[in-house]
C-alpha cells in the first residue's frame, strides 16, 4: 500500500530523488555534534518563518497601531506571548547559531576547495541574518525601534556621494514616517527573508553536491557514516533542546515592553541590540568626518575579510595547529567583537551625562551667612532674568510656575540645585533653560534665596500651573480623591514601559508625590494638607485589573486635578492637556505607577495555558523523551553485548 | 547555445533559431523593463518628494518675553503620507517686539540633535557635539556647518503663526529635507 502510493507519486513527481538528495549522504568522518549549529540555524529559520507568519495575523505595520497590535497579540491572544517570545528569542538564537556555525567551519578549515561557494553563500546568509535582525527590530515601533531606524538611516547618510539618496530610499522620504516603517516591514517579511530562503537552498544544494568536509585530520575522514539518521538525530536533539530553551526564555525573560516610539522623549537612552553593539561602540572612535569609517568602512571591510579565506588560504592543510595565522585571525576577530560588544554594553551614550549632583546645597556653603546668601541669590534672580518667566508675590512672568512661597513647598535644596543645573532632570519636557554655567556658589545662593521665600502669593495669582477648568468647583460630595473630569487619553491604549516610566516619574512626579510615590509631601491650603501618595495608591483608584486601574489614574495625568480645600498650594498639572508630557510618556508613567502598586500593566489576559505550567509540561516531556531514548539505547547495547558473549 | 545542450544544431533551421532566440530575448527584456522600471520608480521616486509644510498656530505674541529665547510646544496637524494626525513640535522663539518674532527650528544643523538655551552664557548649546549658536542663530563655535534654521513666521492680530519645515543636517546650505 505504502510503496504503491510512493510509486504512484514518483511516476508523476520525483519525490524519492528529492528525499535522497535531502537525506542520503555518506559523511566523511561520520556524524558529529560539532556540525549541529548549521542545522540548528536552519530549524530556527523555519521557526522564524512560522512564528513570523503567525504574528502577521495580528500585527499591523503602522506608526499609530504597530506597537499596540503587537502588544494585543502578546497579552490578549492565547499563546500570543509564546509566538512573539519564540520569534524574539529565536532571532537571537539564530544569530548565535549562525556565528557558531561560521566559526566551526572556519576552525575546521571546511571553507577550502571545493567548499568555496558554500563559504561565500554562508557569509551572505550571515549578513542576511543580521539584516533580518535589524529590520525586524524596527517593527515593534517601540523606543528601541525608533532609535534603531534613526541611527541606521543616519549611518547610511554618512556614506559619500550616495549616502543622502540611500537614506531617503531607506526612510521613504526626508524624515522618519509611516513609509519608513512600511519599508522596514516589507524588507523584513518579504525581501530579506525571501533572499535568505533562496540562498539557504543554494547553500544546501552545494553541500550535497560536494559533500561535507569532515574532520580536519586526513585519517579520520576515511571512516564514513550516513547523514540519515545519524547526523539528523544529533541535529534533532540539539534543536529540540534549543527550542525548549526558547520556550523558557519566552516565559522567564520575555521581550521587554519598551514603550511606544516617541521622538520627543529626550530622556530615553538608545542602545542597539547586542549583535550591533560592536558597531555602535566602534562609531564612537571615529568622530566627525571619520564617522564614515565606522558606518561604511567597518561593515564593508568586515564583509570582504569574511569572504577572503577560501581565496587567500589555498593550502590543503586543515589542521588548526598547522594554520597559526588563520587561527590567530579568528582569535583577533572574536576578541575584537566581544571587547567592543562589552564596551558598548557598559558605556553611557554621549550627551546623556547623569544629572549633576551639586555639592553646594545651602547647608554646605557655610562661609556666608544665610541672609548674605539669600541677598546674593536675590541679585542673581534679577540678573539672570528669572522674573521673565517666574513671578514672586504677583510680580513677574507667567511662563514658569509661580515661585511665591517656594520655601514652603517641601522641596529640598538639592532638588532646587538639580532643577537649576538641569531642568530636564525633573521634567524632560521642561522649557526652563539650564543654569549650569553658574558657579556652585551662585547656585547655592539662588537655592538659599528660593528656600527663603515663605510668603504665600496673593490669592488671585496662586495658580502656578492652571488646573484644568473642569477640575475645580464640582466637588461637593467630598470623596477621598477629587476626580478630574474628561475623557481618558490615548495613553490608556498603550502598554507603557515601567522602566522608562520610573525615569520620567523621578523627573516629573517625584517632587510632589515623593520618590517612588511613597512620601507625603505637604500641601498647605488643601483639606488633607498633603499630596496623596501613589504607593500605595488610594483604594478607590486601585484595581487589580490593569486596564481599569490605568483608566482611573489616566484622567488625573491627562486633565489634572485640584485638591479640596480653600487654597491648595499644589495641584495636579494637566500633563496631557498641556502636552507637557506626550501620550507615550504618560503611558510609561502609568505602567510604573501600576508596578508600584503590584499590578503589571502588561498582564497576559489570555495566556492559553498558564506559562509556568506550559514550561513544566514542556520540560517534563523533553526530559521523559531523553531519558527513555537513553534507556532504550543503553538496553540495546547491553543486549548486543550479552548476545556477543553468548555467541562466544 | 551549443554548449548548454538545450539547442541541438540543425542546419536547415539555424537562421530561424537565431531569430527566435533574439526575439525571445527582446520580448523578455521589454517585459522586464516595462514592469521593472516603474517598480523601481515607485520605491525610489517617492523618496524624493518634499514634505508638505503646514502653518501652525502658535498663539498670543504678547505672552512671550522680549529678548529671551523661549521653547514653545505647538500642535502641528501633520500629514505623513496618508496619515493625518496632530503632532507636538518644539520651537525656539525670540521676540524682538510684538510685530517681530524670530522662530528657530529646534534641530541642530550639525547632526540633528535638539539644542538648549544657556541663559548664563546667552548662547544656544548643543549637548551632542558642542555646537554653539548666538541668540539670533549664528554659529559661534563647534562643528555646526551653518546657522540655525529660521522658520517662516506670520503675525496676524497679535497671533503668531509658524510654517513647520525640516532641513537637511550636516550641510552648509539650508536644503529642505
Amino acid at each position: 500500500m505504502r510503496s504503491g502510493l510512493l510509486r504512484w507519486i514518483n511516476e508523476r513527481w520525483p519525490l524519492s530523488p528529492f528525499a535522497r538528495l535531502a537525506l542520503e549522504e555518506e559523511m566523511s568522518g561520520g556524524s558529529s555534534y560539532a556540525y549541529v549549529f548549521g542545522s540548528a540555524a536552519l530549524i530556527l529559520f523555519m521557526l522564524q518563518v512560522v512564528t513570523g507568519i503567525w504574528q502577521l495575523f495580528y500585527y499591523v505595520p503602522t506608526l499609530g497601531q504597530g506597537y499596540n497590535s503587537l502588544n494585543y497579540l502578546r497579552t490578549e491572544v492565547p499563546f500570543g506571548w509564546l509566538v512573539h517570545g519564540l520569534h524574539y528569542w529565536g532571532a537571537n538564537a539564530m544569530v548565535v547559531c549562525v556565528m557558531l556555525h561560521l566559526s566551526q567551519v572556519y576552525i575546521w578549515g571546511a571553507y577550502k576547495r571545493p567548499h568555496e561557494l558554500q563559504w561565500i553563500t554562508g557569509v551572505f546568509l550571515f549578513l542576511l541574518t543580521m539584516a533580518m535582525s535589524l529590520t525586524g527590530g524596527a517593527l515593534p515601533w517601540d523606543k528601541r525601534s525608533y532609535w534603531l531606524v534613526e541611527v541606521a538611516s543616519s549611518a547610511a547618510g554618512t556614506i559619500p556621494v550616495v549616502g543622502e539618496t540611500l537614506k531617503r530610499i531607506m526612510l521613504g522620504g526626508g524624515v522618519i514616517g509611516q513609509l519608513t516603517l512600511s519599508r522596514f516591514f516589507v524588507l523584513h517579511v518579504a525581501v530579506a527573508s525571501g533572499l535568505l530562503l533562496t540562498l539557504a537552498a543554494v547553500h544546501l544544494v552545494a553541500l550535497r553536491k560536494v559533500g561535507n568536509a569532515g574532520p580536519w585530520d586526513d585519517g579520520q575522514r576515511k571512516n564514513t557514516g550516513p547523514f540519515w539518521p545519524d547526523q539528523v538525530f544529533k541535529d534533532g536533539l540539539f534543536s529540540a533542546f534549543v527550542i525548549l530553551l526558547l520556550v523558557a526564555l519566552s516565559i522567564y525573560a520575555p521581550p521587554p515592553f519598551a514603550g511606544m516610539a516617541d521622538p520627543l522623549d529626550a530622556s530615553y537612552i538608545p542602545k542597539p541590540e547586542w549583535n550591533f553593539l560592536f558597531l555602535y561602540q566602534a562609531l564612537k572612535y571615529f568622530p566627525g568626518k571619520l564617522e564614515v569609517i565606522a558606518t561604511l568602512g567597518i561593515p564593508l571591510i568586515g564583509t570582504i575579510v569574511l569572504l577572503l579565506p577560501p581565496f587567500v588560504d589555498d593550502s590543503v592543510e586543515r589542521r588548526p595547529r598547522k594554520r597559526p595565522a588563520a587561527m590567530a585571525g579568528w582569535v583577533i576577530a572574536v576578541t575584537l567583537f566581544i571587547t567592543l560588544t562589552l564596551a558598548g554594553a557598559y558605556s553611557q551614550p554621549e550627551g546623556f551625562a547623569a544629572p549633576q549632583t551639586s555639592q553646594s546645597t545651602p547647608s554646605t556653603s557655610a562661609a556666608l551667612s544665610p541672609s548674605a546668601d539669600e541677598k546674593a541669590g536675590s541679585g542673581l534672580f534679577k540678573s539672570q532674568e528669572c522674573a521673565a518667566c517666574h513671578s514672586i508675590g504677583g510680580i513677574g512672568g507667567t511662563f514658569g510656575p509661580d515661585l511665591s512661597g517656594e520655601g514652603t513647598k517641601g522641596r529640598s535644596g538639592q532638588w532646587l540645585a538639580d532643577q537649576l543645573h538641569n531642568p530636564k532632570a525633573h521634567n524632560p519636557s521642561s522649557e526652563m533653560p539650564s543654569f549650569a554655567a553658574l558657579s556652585k556658589e551662585q547656585i547655592g545662593q539662588l537655592v538659599a534665596f528660593l528656600l527663603g521665600l515663605k510668603e504665600e502669593a496673593p490669592a488671585p495669582a496662586s495658580t502656578g500651573l492652571a488646573p484644568s477648568a473642569a477640575a475645580g468647583g464640582q466637588t461637593q460630595s467630598a470623596p477621598a480623591v477629587t476626580g478630574p473630569h474628561g475623557e481618558p487619553g490615548i495613553a490608556v491604549t498603550i502598554i507603557g514601559s515601567p522602566d522608562h516610566g520610573a525615569v520620567l516619574f523621578e523627573d516629573s512626579c517625584a517632587s510632589c508625590h515623593g520618590p517612588r510615590g511613597t512620601e507625603m509631601v505637604s500641601n498647605p491650603g488643601s483639606t488633607h494638607g498633603k499630596v496623596p501618595p501613589l504607593n500605595p495608591i488610594n483604594r478607590d483608584l486601585f484595581s487589580p485589573d490593569p486596564k481599569t486601574f490605568v483608566g482611573q489614574i489616566d484622567l488625573f495625568l491627562q486633565h489634572g486635578s485640584r485638591p479640596e480645600g480653600p487654597n491648595p498650594r499644589l495641584s495636579m498639572p494637566p500633563f496631557g492637556d498641556t502636552h507637557s508630557l506626550t501620550q507615550q510618556q504618560i503611558a510609561d508613567i502609568e505602567a510604573y505607577i501600576l508596578n508600584l502598586n503590584g499590578v503589571n500593566r502588561a498582564t497576559i489576559h489570555h495566556p492559553g495555558i498558564d506559562p509556568d505550567l506550559f514550561f513544566i509540561i514542556a520540560a517534563f516531556a523533553f526530559s521523559l523523551i531523553v531519558i527513555n531514548l537513553w534507556g532504550w539505547w543503553w538496553f540495546n547495547r547491553l543486549g548486543k553485548r550479552k548476545g556477543k558473549e553468548a555467541g562466544e | 547555445m551549443e554548449e548548454t545542450g538545450i539547442v541541438t544544431d540543425d542546419d536547415n533551421g539555424s537562421g530561424r533559431r537565431r531569430f527566435l532566440i533574439w526575439a525571445t530575448g527582446i520580448l523578455v527584456s521589454f517585459s522586464g523593463m516595462i514592469v521593472g522600471i516603474p517598480l523601481i520608480g515607485s520605491i525610489i521616486g517617492s523618496s524624493f518628494r518634499t514634505a508638505k509644510t503646514n502653518w501652525i498656530t502658535v498663539g498670543d505674541v504678547g505672552a512671550l518675553p522680549i529678548g529671551q529665547p523661549v521653547n514653545l510646544k505647538v500642535v502641528d496637524n501633520n500629514v505623513d503620507a496618508y496619515v493625518r494626525e496632530p503632532v507636538i513640535r518644539h520651537l525656539w522663539a525670540v521676540k524682538h517686539s510684538n510685530a517681530d518674532v524670530t522662530v528657530l527650528s529646534p534641530i541642530c544643523t550639525h547632526l540633528g540633535c535638539q539644542f538648549n538655551w544657556n541663559p548664563a552664557s546667552g548662547h544656544f548649546e548643543c549637548p551632542c557635539h558642542g555646537s554653539i549658536y548666538a541668540a539670533d542663530g549664528t554659529v559661534l563655535g563647534g562643528p555646526a556647518p551653518r546657522r540655525l534654521d529660521t522658520l517662516p513666521t506670520r503675525i496676524e492680530n497679535g497671533r503668531l503663526f509658524v510654517e513647520w519645515k525640516q532641513f537637511r543636517s550636516g550641510t552648509s546650505d539650508k536644503v529642505p529635507a
